[in-house]
């Protein structure tokens, strides 16, 4: 007979809730480092609410099913890991209290746990439903306004003036993120120089999120972790660092341009191929001697050098490691070899030269040389590197490339940096990542509301009413890429806000039986984010709060907006106007805009990816009532396993 | 490989870390080993392992941290943080360890909120950095190349104060003046542009006296059996030399992966091995005098260089070829079939034979001026010289840091009461503002002032181990040290000069005990160009970098909240 679990919500709140304390140490402004260390016995060092779930190696098959969802989460947008625990929490303890209060009153249940596991699957499949259905116009309507919202070419089209440029939101975007990521300590420094190495990827064409993706792709090509200097020392060096040093002396010619050629195979002909066998000294000797087939290699690699030289070439990267004759006859041909370059990095060579990677040195066309300004050791570190800049070209794609240089006291922090910098880049991929746009909702819309298209407009203008559900019946109410809001619990106050007063006017019009008690929820559960942001001072939490709503009643732009009107009429067309006058209505009262900034900024695209994420979780978290525990014996696979790596094996017993 | 399935175990944790007694009694016991080891009078420690490795007498902190093991992840993390800043700066590891530990033991005793205390001690790194690297810092001097009398300070104060080296006086300034010419003659003095620095290539010789060690430009390798210099021509004249990085033992070179069948009537030894001789006559033809290999030479080749009057040096090993690269201007050879071209072969200004001791060693003298030389260290017994070794390489890196920044601090911990005395007396009237901007209180901010301060102090006192005093002189700041058994109206007549030396004794001098408060001052600049030179130096460039690593470590370690450990 197998062991069987039942699981009931309470267990469910039980694991969570575990989960919940851990990552609540880290969580928020007076949240702190957590360390772990790898099964190598390595400290490393998170504040990231995923790598802080999966080094807890966790045994229950529910609390790896969370980790899991966190984990899928957070490879998308690089954001939310931590607050994802606290709103499912937050949520299955809401459930969990609704539950109980009102068991199913139309079944009969044989017990009330039953029941009361009926309604909370019930509770969150409805959750989830609405979240699909609304959650975006009212983020977009009722949210998103409060916000600024910056395009990428504003961004990347660099301004002069530092403050209150859109450069200074992304900025503070950042910056909100790493003092989530990093701690109060090195936040500044970080987003200052990630926001340098964006503005220096600009890409001269291609869409706005080619150069994150680019970053994003192949970030572990463009960094280089150095340990054993302070942070303050990580810095962007224009080029490329390859991550292996000169196997011959480099030159020290000053000559530009530099000629590079990346060969994939050994420049030394393999006379032998696997399987092939030579016959030596069958016939004439001296003609079939092993001394002549030796030379006759020997011979040829002469030749392939020579024909390098006389292409002008004088850097080879090679994918593989070369033979001493190769080295040899190259450092008298006074050309330098790097060995052994790994695949990423010349990829992103490759990608920044527009040279190709050629596997037949006898046969070397110009599309396959690259130039380079310049070619030389740079000692990061303990090791010493090669550090290349690359010619300007008109084809080229992008203006500067450059390469990242994270320094740290140790490799745990270094890693650290580098995760936080990876992740910001996905957090910003997603941040002007264009909303999926689920057409059906809109048309749905226009049918079910018709009488609320006549008074759209006043709703709009007088500013008072709800005019959230009212929406313009021709059009989709499209969120912004790039929408940011002030950070520290303005998008929960703003969107439990706003979900009270879908609920009313829902009630209003006598849907009650669909949206009541789910849009209840979900408002009241968002309130936890903000509660433990300000869990150390539950009066700064008061006070956020009236300050986030005496806006709301005001209709004041929370953050201070710059005359980018324009590019909003022309981007958007003359059917948003609406949205526009919304964003700009009542641009005075500086000062206590300008104060909102104070709380940093973070994104709302990644905000309503979390709800909807954390929605998901819920529901499946909810639909699983038993977990079999089965036998399997292990040393029966073991001997199968044998052979394998030991990340198979790995795996294996993680699953 | 694993041949058994292990299931992964869930992982220890640990709810705030610096709460528990465990971690902080394991902090203060590494505090007090680390103090125990700091400076010239410092008290040894042996290391040695369980399966009867060689015992190792040590006192820094390169050798003695990586042998220091924990379970304790949170001891991992301050330790590799100290041992990567080791590796890179090769000084003051114990001054960031003791000083780091001393921030985070600080902090916890003062009851200060963690948030508070890594503001309030990024805020004060950031003064003391910026005091350090301004232009009227009242503890550093600037480095003159023109004379060595500073940079030979600076080598001395390293040396002695590595007391495992077992050096006497005379010895300690024999092995400072040796390390400070070794790195000069690393740096090349004509060439223009880049300037790429040489290699100090070292040798030790042990069971001789350390005032035999010396300095050569060029490279001593191990002298080949069986080899007399005698003839004249070998002193004088450039002679001709070729280097080869294969192996010139008759191995055949890589062909493919595939098989080689040989017939037994074909002697393919004796093929390569003529192959081999053909290049000894290509050699013999070319006028080459010296043949160094990296790796063997095939004996028979051997023998007929030498029936030609050739040198023969094999085996020489990868870490010399980049030298003798260097040296002497040769491209290393790794084909046996081409023709040598003449552009590979190097050149030597002459060859000379060294005796040390038991060691005899051939001497490639460089033609014209080359940044190789070779340091011949010498010592009584192995221990200290494997100590002798270590330290004087990094001494030599310390001097190279100084090409970067030419500047020096004022050693014997009075940088450490200047800094503490400084900071002090800047935040007197920028209380209430910088509070505020950091978001804390001020009476919180003046009691991490006074943690801060107190950890740089507790390093200045670390120096004294036999029972004495530390005090610190309320005009200049220095520090200043008394011993257990002097008398309290005695005290004026037992300073002679403060740590650094550049301070003297004056009966209008006030002195403070170091753990006492005193009223905050300026402390006040030395007068320019005076004649007494400072006795003590530490290199700048190493010295703030632990101070910003240790702080930096302190910080993080005082953000940790929870430790998460892998014990499976």
């Amino acid at each position: 007979m197998l062991p069987l679990e039942h699981l009931h919500l309470k267990h469910v709140l039980q694991t969570v809730g575990v989960l919940e304390a851990v990552i609540l140490r880290s969580f928020g402004p007076e949240g702190g480092q957590v360390l772990f260390t790898r099964d190598t016995g390595q400290a490393m060092l998170s504040r990231s609410g995923t790598r802080i779930l999966r080094a807890l190696h966790l045994e229950h098959p529910l609390a790896r099913m969370v980790v899991e969802c966190v984990w899928k989460h957070s490879t998308v947008t690089g954001d939310g890991s931590k607050t994802f625990i606290l709103l499912l929490a937050s949520l299955l303890r809401m459930i969990h209290t609704t539950a109980s209060k009102e068991p199913h009153v139309s079944h009969s249940y044989n017990s009330l746990e039953a029941a009361e596991a009926t309604t909370a699957r019930h509770l969150a499949d409805k959750l989830l439903a609405f979240a699909l259905k609304e959650l975006d116009d009212l983020i977009a309507m009722e949210v998103a306004p409060y916000g600024c919202s910056v395009s990428w070419e504003d961004f990347t089209a660099k301004t002069q003036s530092a403050a209150h440029t859109n450069n200074h939101y992304v900025q503070k975007l950042l910056a909100s993120f790493f003092h989530t990521r990093l701690g109060y300590v090195h936040c500044d420094f970080v987003s200052e120089l990630t926001c340098e190495l964006l503005n220096r990827w600009k890409f001269t064409n291609g869409l706005p999120s080619f150069a994150l993706q680019f970053l994003n792709d192949n970030f572990p090509a463009l960094h280089t972790p150095v340990s054993g200097f302070p942070i303050s020392s990580s810095r962007l060096i224009e080029g490329q660092v390859i991550h292996r040093d000169f196997a011959t002396p480099c030159p020290q010619t000053d000559h530009q341009p530099i000629k590079a050629v990346v060969v994939t195979e050994d420049l030394q002909p393999k006379l032998l191929h696997t399987g092939d066998v030579l016959e030596v000294g069958f016939g004439v000797t001296e003609e079939r001697s092993i001394v002549h087939f030796s030379a006759w290699t020997e011979r040829s690699l002469e030749c392939v050098i020579a024909n390098l030289k006389s292409l002008g070439v004088s850097v080879v990267l090679s994918a593989v490691k070369q033979s001493a004759a190769v080295l040899a006859l190259a450092t008298q041909a006074e050309m330098c070899f790097v060995e052994c370059v790994s695949e990423d990095e010349l990829s992103v060579f490759a990608q920044l030269s527009g040279a190709r990677p050629t596997s037949d040195c006898w046969r070397i066309e110009p599309e396959h040389i690259a130039t380079l300004t310049f070619c030389r050791p740079i000692l990061l570190g303990a090791h010493r590197y090669v550090h290349m800049t690359f010619y300007d070209s008109e084809e080229r794609v992008m203006a500067k490339p450059c390469s990242l240089i994270i320094c740290g006291p140790g490799e745990g922090q270094t890693d650290q940096y580098a995760c936080a910098i990876r992740d910001a880049i996905l957090m910003l991929l997603t941040t002007w990542e264009p909303m999926r746009a689920s057409t059906t909702t809109a048309s749905k819309r226009t049918l079910q509301s018709p009488k609320c298209t006549s008074s759209f407009t006043d709703n709009l203008t007088d500013s008072t009413k709800y005019p959230s559900f009212n929406l313009h019946p021709l059009h989709k109410c499209v969120l912004q890429p790039g929408c940011m809001i002030p950070a520290g619990g303005t998008f929960e106050f703003l969107l439990n806000h706003a979900l009270q007063q879908h609920r009313r006017s829902c009630s209003d019009s006598n849907d009650a039986n669909i949206g009541v008690p789910v849009s209840q929820l979900l408002a009241n559960a968002l309130l936890s984010v903000p509660q433990q942001i300000y869990s150390h001072s539950p009066r700064r939490f008061l006070h956020t709060r009236t300050r986030v709503m005496s806006f709301v009643s005001n209709r004041f732009d929370l953050v201070y907006k710059q005359e980018h009107k324009a590019s909003h009429m022309q981007s958007e067309g003359p059917l948003e106007d609406g949205i526009v006058s919304l964003h700009c209505c009542k641009k005075d009262d500086m000062p206590s805009k300008v104060i909102m900034l104070d709380l940093g900024l973070e994104s709302v695209s990644c905000k309503y990816q979390l709800l909807l994420a954390v929605l998901q979780c819920v529901k499946s978290l909810l639909r699983l009532d038993t977990v079999l525990h089965t036998q399997t014996a292990l040393h029966k696979q073991s001997q199968r396993l044998v052979g394998t790596s030991w990340e198979s094996t790995e795996d294996e017993a993680e699953e | 490989m694993m041949s058994r399935l292990v299931k992964k175990s869930p992982s220890l944790c640990t709810d705030l870390p610096l709460d528990t007694t465990d971690i902080c009694n394991k902090l203060n016991l590494l505090r007090q080993l680390l103090r125990s080891c700091f400076g010239p009078t410092a008290r040894l420690k042996q290391v040695h392992n369980n399966i009867g490795g060689h015992v190792v007498t040590t006192s820094s902190s390169s050798v003695l941290l990586p042998a220091i093991s924990s379970s304790q992840p949170f001891i991992n993390l301050i330790k590799t943080s100290i041992l990567n800043h080791v590796s890179r700066f090769s000084d003051f590891g114990l001054f960031a360890a003791i000083f780091c530990l001393a921030l985070i033991e600080q902090t916890k005793q003062s009851g200060l909120r963690g948030n508070v205390a890594i503001r309030v001690n990024k805020h004060l790194l950031a003064l003391c950095s910026s005091y350090l690297q301004g232009e009227d810092c009242g503890c550093k001097v600037k480095l003159d190349f023109c004379s060595s009398h500073n940079l030979i300070t600076l080598a001395r104060s390293i040396i002695s104060s590595k007391p495992a080296c077992v050096l006497t006086e005379p010895e300690t300034l024999h092995i400072s003046k040796l390390t400070v010419q070794a790195f000069l003659l690393t740096v090349p003095c004509s060439s223009p542009g880049t300037v790429s620095l040489g290699k100090v290539v070292t040798v030790t010789v042990e069971g001789y006296s350390v005032l035999n060690s010396a300095v050569f430009p060029g490279l001593l390798v191990d002298m080949p059996d069986g080899l007399c210099l005698n003839k004249v021509n070998y002193l004088s004249n450039p002679l001709q030399m070729v280097l080869f990085s294969s192996s010139l033992a008759g191995d055949l070179s890589e062909l493919g992966d595939g098989m080689i069948e040989v017939h037994p009537s074909v002697d393919t030894e004796s093929q390569i091995l003529d192959q081999l001789l053909e290049l000894g006559k290509q050699v013999v033809a070319d006028e080459v005098k010296l043949f160094v290999c990296q790796k063997v030479v095939h004996p028979v080749l051997q023998q007929y260089l030498r029936s030609h009057g050739i040198i023969v040096v094999e085996r020489v090993g990868i870490t010399v070829m980049e030298p003798l690269i260097q040296l002497t201007g040769a491209h290393p050879v790794a084909t046996l079939h081409a023709k040598i071209p003449p552009k590979a072969y190097g050149k030597v200004q002459g060859l000379s034979m060294r005796q040390f001791g038991s060691k005899t060693m051939l001497h490639l003298q460089p033609l014209g001026e080359s940044a190789i030389c070779t340091m011949v260290l010498c010592h009584r017994n192995e221990t200290m010289l494997s100590e002798l070794k270590v330290v004087c390489q990094k001494t030599e890196h310390v001097l190279r840091l100084t090409l970067r920044e030419p500047s020096a601090l004022f050693g014997g911990g009075c940088t450490e009461t200047h800094l503490a005395a400084y900071v002090r007396h800047k935040n007197k009237n920028e209380v209430p503002e910088t509070a505020s901007v950091l978001g804390c209180s001020q009476t919180e901010y003046l009691l991490g002032v006074e943690v801060f301060c107190r950890s740089l102090e507790s390093v200045a006192r670390a120096l004294q181990h036999d029972g004495g005093y530390s005090l610190i002189d309320l005009t200049h700041a220095h520090h200043w040290t008394l011993p257990a058994d002097v008398m309290e109206e005695h005290m004026e007549d037992s300073f002679g000069l403060c740590g650094c030396g550049l301070v003297e004794s004056s009966p209008s001098k006030k002195w403070t005990y170091i753990d006492t408060k005193y009223a905050e001052f300026s402390p006040a600049p030395l007068v320019k160009d005076c004649p007494i030179q400072p006795r003590v130096l530490d290199s700048f460039i190493a010295k703030l970098s632990a101070l910003q690593v240790a702080t930096e470590t302190a910080n993080l370690a005082l953000d940790v909240r929870y430790i998460i450990q892998d014990v499976s």
